[in-house]
């Protein structure tokens, strides 16, 4: 190819399928990815609606035990790895370089070969599922998300086997997309863009990316010695060889929880940006928010055990485990503060992104609220493997993770399309949202308190009602959300068009831009002041 | 050398030395912690 001809294919993507599986260009990257973690969402979502339909009366009457297990695994593995993840990770990739005046990633090959992992490692993940159909196999694995509730002989078969590999797929995608993130971020930016005036989105990847960077090594290995475990004859985990069980959940926590801050953080440095577009004001606290988001990111890696409190600890270790853990607090509540600051005597409009990103301080305020009572030694003790801890995690995930989300997805939709999208259906999608994940998710609490354990596919009488309210919820909640498919098809296929700055308090390079950008952006970089 | 060529060059050496970070990260899990966890017990 001449240089000619080479500038012209890259000025312009191919056509049809050929510019989805070869592109470089970030913003179409960050679309796959978004509609990979959106078609995701679906499958996770429809995985747990099938629990729900279980859980609606008591006593077992569409799923064997078994399958209940695998279902559940896989909708947690799904939602988080599959769904909030790559939604975040395609936000990345779409707003960072716009957002710091870049003209693409650092290194776009390895974009879109971290992206194109990804559907062959949900295929891996969903192959034993389907599988057992047909005969073959026992099923998909169904040791919860984090994999440790097994010794060796819990479960045999492919479907632990096929877990491992996809984690091990996983984790090459998220680690090429880490070091792209870091490079971009600490190399690319635009003259006069210094460290203190990049955006808090780009802050909070940066920060994510280090973490996906120590701790997704960790995982793999974890995985890698239980594949040796099962296959090839070592002991890393087996009690009865010398080898030691509790081994496998400190290795998979000491992962398992900078992850829920690999969840998370994307979306509170997001929250900063929406909330002070509609607040009409500039971001509040920056260098604190900066600051509290590189604490926590210390924090997430010396607390893992409050998770194994009840494995066996010695006092020592549960007390320090505790008390470490409750100073995530200090960082995180400066967060909220911030946020709280900064729509504080704000000329507050309340547009979809901004109920969305409220709906996220309220509904992550419950769920960080309950972090801090849960690592109380006594406490976790009684409610450890309780409905307490399901309900907890979803305010988490959901009230934090998801609807930060969709916030983000609500924001930048216009800059995304070049489409405004239906205000009306995009309240009407949150009010649904906010309604049925509280009718979801609140009678846990209650079920939880009761005694209710997780992980069961049948219940004591006692806990109905809460589980029939809870399931109802939860249909209702999947219902919504189709509500938000039919909001995003339409704004993608047409609708007013959006300016360049889109929202009228909007700030940031991303909105010096038309909407939306042109296929190539920032080839002369911008001088920022 | 000029600016982009400077960025190249920086963005070679990064990628490298977070590949030996992760890499490290990896082995260390295998070699070491094995040893020291079980202490926690």
């Amino acid at each position: 190819m001449t240089e000619a001809t080479a500038a012209v294919a890259h000025d312009h993507p191919h056509a049809g399928i050929m510019r989805w599986l070869t592109t470089t260009n970030h913003k179409d990257l960050g679309i796959l990815y978004m509609s990979f973690g959106g078609i995701m969402f679906f499958v996770g979502g429809l995985f747990i609606m099938a629990v729900r339909a279980e859980l609606l009366y008591p006593g077992l009457q569409l799923l064997s035990p078994g399958m209940y297990n695998q279902l559940f695994t896989l909708h947690a593995l799904i939602m988080v790895f599959g769904a909030i993840m790559p939604f975040a990770t395609g936000l990345n990739n779409y707003l960072i370089p716009l957002m710091i005046g870049a003209p693409d990633m650092a290194l776009p090959r390895v974009n879109n070969w971290g992206f194109w992992i990804l559907p062959f490692a949900a295929v891996l993940l969903l192959i034993p599922f389907f599988l057992q159909f047909f005969g073959t196999g026992s099923g998909a694995t169904g040791l919860g998300w984090m994999m440790h509730n097994t010794t060796l002989d819990i479960q045999s078969g492919i479907g632990i086997d096929f877990a491992i590999f996809t984690i091990l797929l996983l984790g090459v995608s998220s680690l090429t997309g880490a070091i792209n993130v870091v490079v971009t971020a600490l190399n690319m930016r635009a003259p006069g863009m210094v460290l203190m005036k990049m955006p808090l989105f780009v802050w909070a990847w940066l920060i994510t990316a280090f973490m996906l960077i120590l701790a997704m090594p960790v995982f793999s290995a974890a995985a890698t010695m239980l594949l040796t475990d099962r296959h090839f004859g070592t002991h890393f985990f087996d009690a009865a060889n010398g080898g030691d069980p509790i081994l496998l959940q400190h290795l998979i926590w000491f992962f398992g929880h900078p992850e829920v801050y690999i969840v998370l953080l994307p979306a509170w440095g997001l929250i900063p940006h929406i909330l002070a577009t509609f607040s009409r004001k500039p971001v509040y606290g920056y260098r604190a928010q900066v600051y509290a988001l590189c604490a926590i990111c210390f924090l997430s890696f010396i607390v893992w055990s409050h998770h194994m409190l009840t494995s066996g600890l010695p006092l020592a270790a549960e007390v320090y485990f505790m008390y470490a853990t409750m100073a995530i607090s200090v960082p995180t509540s400066v967060l909220v503060f911030c946020w709280l600051g900064a729509i504080w005597r704000g000329a507050m409009t309340f547009e979809t992104p901004m109920l969305f990103a409220l709906g996220f301080v309220a509904h992550f305020g419950m769920g960080a609220l309950t972090g801090l009572v849960l690592p109380d030694v006594a406490v976790n003790a009684q409610h450890h493997n309780s409905y307490v801890l399901v309900a907890h995690f979803h305010y988490t995930f959901f009230g934090g993770g998801i609807f930060g989300m969709m916030a983000a997805l609500y924001y930048w939709l216009p800059k995304f399309t070049g489409h405004m999208f239906d205000e009306k259906l995009g309240r009407l999608h949150f009010w649904l949202t906010v309604i049925s994940f509280n009718i979801t998710f609140i009678p846990q609490w209650f079920a939880g308190l009761d005694g209710m354990p997780r992980h069961v596919a049948d219940y004591a009488l006692r806990f109905s009602a809460m589980n029939f309210i809870s399931s109802v919820g939860a249909f209702l909640l999947g219902l919504t959300q189709l509500l938000l498919v039919y909001i995003v098809v339409r704004c993608v296929r047409g609708g007013p068009k959006a300016t360049g700055q889109v929202w009228e308090g909007a700030q940031g390079l991303e909105f010096t831009l038309p909407s939306p950008p042109p296929y190539h952006t920032f080839e002369t970089p911008p001088e920022v002041k | 050398m000029n600016e982009h060529e400077k960025r190249e060059r920086r963005t070679v050496w990064l990628v490298v030395a977070l590949m030996l970070l992760v890499a490290v990260i990896y082995a260390a899990t295998f070699i070491k912690l094995p040893v020291w966890l079980p202490a926690l017990k």
